[in-house]
């Protein structure tokens, strides 16, 4: 009898969730598939929860298909999802450009695609959400300027810039961001090295060999908040003190911050994750059901952003925010983990 | 005149101290390419040529190195492990997301401190063993083939790193667990020290233990090393389950490193552990290979990635340098086996 009325409660449990479920169903405006490049990266696997929350605010079911960072096996999942027909496709590329056939051949079919973070211009989309990776690049080249400025009186040093893997667009255009700032310091000399595949302990080797032939080295950048980690600590094995040899990470993942909080990390450039997602679910009324979508400055979790119409269609850029230990703790950065409260609702 | 007569013999002689001459080099030749190697980096990259250099080199050598003991005995044993990148880098993300106090990580600590990194270490070697025991099971036990067996496991425990970060990375080790990544004694970095330990104790139980020799037998013919009354079965699962521990022994040793996890940790290590299995003249067949050749191509391999770390070339020419210098290293080890085959 005991055991009896367990059973009957997890019936019963189950009966309500399936409900549940069944009713949120019902009520679903409908599936949108999101291609996501990989879940290795802090910052994707936050967009996936992101997205799928902020989406079902608005109404719509989300399925997440993860790429594992190859060109061939995305390229496949965008030829399947057009086959399930949804609402909308919403596309992080691996390979920008490669995935141009794919795109063209879902709006051919009639699917509205919806470009998240990596940035589309080679053919056209019903709408891109974007921080801007070369801007990632500028922002970061701002802000270095200024601490090596405030660390010796002008803006002269050497900077090691560790990039993510060579053959990915992303860390490129970041790179290229940068350095076209940079190079109106000519006392700046950067050094430039690949961590092959983004992979931590390559970025912590790299900054070890660097320091030895490089012992004035003042600053290092790095193009993802998980490659400073390894980097601080081969700081810390090498006796440096927090702000000694100063480090700028880019994406606003929580090591990042939690880096800045120790005094490890001075600057990381935030790809604000949070408002480029609720953007995507802002307009996906209007993208699922071919609406005109005006440009001009839209308010995006308290962003002001600015939709424009490119040749590749409508584009929102959203500001990513240079986080330091002043803002640190403000809610609105996604590596607070604190993702906002009130539902998205649609624009109209 | 026949070769045999008293007038002959100084010819002999000199003919068999140059043959062992050959031989000795042909057996070492991968520590005479280190050197050559290591000679010309010096000589042409500015800067290299300093004991901190070397010492960066012995130290980054770690992972591939300890990784490379135990793909070598599963090698030698006539089967392949294609897991240990991935037992590696969950038995990092465990004792990351166990004592990590920040990211993803539960901040546990215990008292006295010292048991932190004991506690690590058991659940380190746990998961090896786990990963190791699986394998062996459907290896051994199912007579799977081991290279699609130890795939799947490549796969799916990658996926079950995935899995249990989230995607999220860890950091902040504590000091009892980073001790071994950042101290150094007599000089040399703990982790050099550790490297050695393994090399040593896993030679000798190669080369003088019946277990090695054993070992030898069986990746050399199975069927005879069977009749001769080796447990076969008993030997093939202890050395899985001992390559999963060796992986998972790395995997900790990069956790304090790093300070810390990521989902992707230790992603393409296992090309460069099989080069060094490979260079060090280990045959991927079986029966044939010695550890002493596979520090050496750890070594080579490791000088490389230095020396492409600190001389300066464009990051989009590093994967073809790195590549091609392998590729260099390889084919002089093909050298080798041609030139030893004219010898004999």
């Amino acid at each position: 009898m005991g055991i009896g009325k367990y059973i009957v409660a997890g019936v019963f449990g189950a009966a309500m969730l399936a409900g549940g479920i069944n009713a949120a169903l019902a009520e679903s405006k409908g599936k949108i598939y999101y291609l996501v490049p990989t879940l290795l990266d802090e910052f994707q696997t936050g967009s996936v929860d992101a997205i799928t929350k902020f989406m079902a605010d608005v109404g719509y079911e989300t399925v997440s298909l993860d790429a594992q960072n190859r060109t061939d096996l995305q390229q496949s999942q965008m030829n399947d999802v057009i086959n399930l027909k949804p609402k909308a496709v919403v596309l992080a590329a691996v390979d920008f450009e490669a995935m141009k056939p794919g795109i063209e051949k879902a709006r051919a079919a009639g699917i509205p695609v919806m470009i998240f973070d990596r940035q589309i211009t080679s053919t056209p989309s019903d709408f891109t959400s974007v921080a801007g990776t070369v801007e990632i690049g500028e922002v970061a080249a701002d802000r270095i300027e200024k601490l090596l400025k405030d660390k010796k009186g002008s803006v002269s040093g050497k900077v090691l810039q560790i990039l993510g893997d060579p053959g990915d667009p992303y860390t490129l255009d970041i790179q290229k961001g940068f350095e076209a700032k940079m190079k109106a310091f000519p006392d700046v000399t950067i050094i430039t090295q690949p961590a092959l595949q983004w992979e931590a302990s390559k970025a912590g080797d790299i900054a070890s060999d660097q320091l030895l032939v490089n012992p004035d080295i003042d600053l290092i950048f790095v193009h993802a908040a998980h490659l400073a980690v390894p980097v601080a600590a081969i700081l810390e094995a090498r006796g440096k003190k927090p702000g000694e040899v100063m480090l700028v990470s880019s994406n606003g993942a929580p090591v990042g911050l939690d880096l800045i909080r120790k005094g490890w990390e001075q600057v990381e450039v935030e790809q604000p994750l949070f408002a480029q997602a609720a953007a995507l679910a802002m307009f996906a009324d209007k993208v699922v059901n071919k609406e005109k979508i005006e440009p001009g400055v839209y308010d995006v979790l308290g962003l002001k952003s600015t939709l424009t119409i490119e040749p590749w269609g409508p584009n929102l850029k959203i500001p990513g925010a240079a986080i330091d230990k002043t803002n640190v703790d403000n809610p609105t950065f996604w590596g607070n983990a604190k993702p906002p409260a009130t539902p998205i609702a649609p624009v109209k | 005149m026949s070769a045999y007569s008293p007038s002959a013999e100084p010819w002999l002689a000199i003919g068999t101290k140059r043959r062992a001459v050959a031989e000795f080099a042909l057996d070492n030749l991968v520590w005479l390419v280190f050197v050559a190697a290591f000679a010309l980096f010096s000589a042409t990259i500015p800067n290299f040529f300093q004991l901190p250099i070397l010492l960066n080199i012995l130290e980054q050598s770690t992972f591939i190195g300890i990784l490379a003991v135990g793909l070598t005995l599963v090698v030698i044993s006539g089967e392949m492990d294609l897991s240990i990148e991935s037992t590696m880098a969950l038995s990092a993300m465990a004792a990351a997301l166990l004592f990590g106090s920040n990211g993803a990580g539960l901040g546990l600590s215990l008292e006295p401190g010292f048991l932190n990194a004991v506690v690590a270490i058991a659940v380190s070697l746990a998961i090896g063993a786990v990963v190791g025991g699986v394998n062996a099971y459907l290896v051994v036990g199912w007579q799977i083939n081991s290279f699609i067996v130890t795939l799947a496991s490549f796969l799916w425990v990658r996926g079950v790193v995935v899995a249990l970060s989230g995607g999220r990375s860890v950091y902040g080790m504590p000091d009892e667990i980073r001790w071994v990544a950042v101290k150094s004694f007599l000089g040399l970095p703990m982790l050099a020290w550790v490297t050695a330990g393994v090399f040593v104790v896993f030679s000798v139980i190669l080369l003088k233990t019946p277990f090695g020799r054993h070992l030898v037998m069986v990746g050399g013919n199975p069927i005879a090393a069977y009749r001769a009354g080796i447990r076969v079965r008993r030997l093939m699962m202890t050395v899985f389950v001992l390559s999963g521990m060796i992986a998972g022994l790395a995997g900790y040793l990069l956790a304090a490193r790093t300070s810390g996890a990521t989902a992707n940790l230790g992603t393409g290590m296992l090309f460069e552990v099989f080069a060094a299995v490979v260079i060090g003249g280990v045959s991927l067949k079986g029966g044939v290979g010695r550890l002493s050749g596979v520090i050496a191509g750890v070594l080579l391999l490791s000088s490389i990635s230095t020396a492409i770390n600190v001389m300066g070339m464009p990051p989009h020419f590093t994967q073809i340098i790195r590549g091609g210098l392998v590729l260099a290293a390889i084919l002089l080890d093909t050298m080798k086996t041609s030139i030893r085959r004219q010898l004999a």
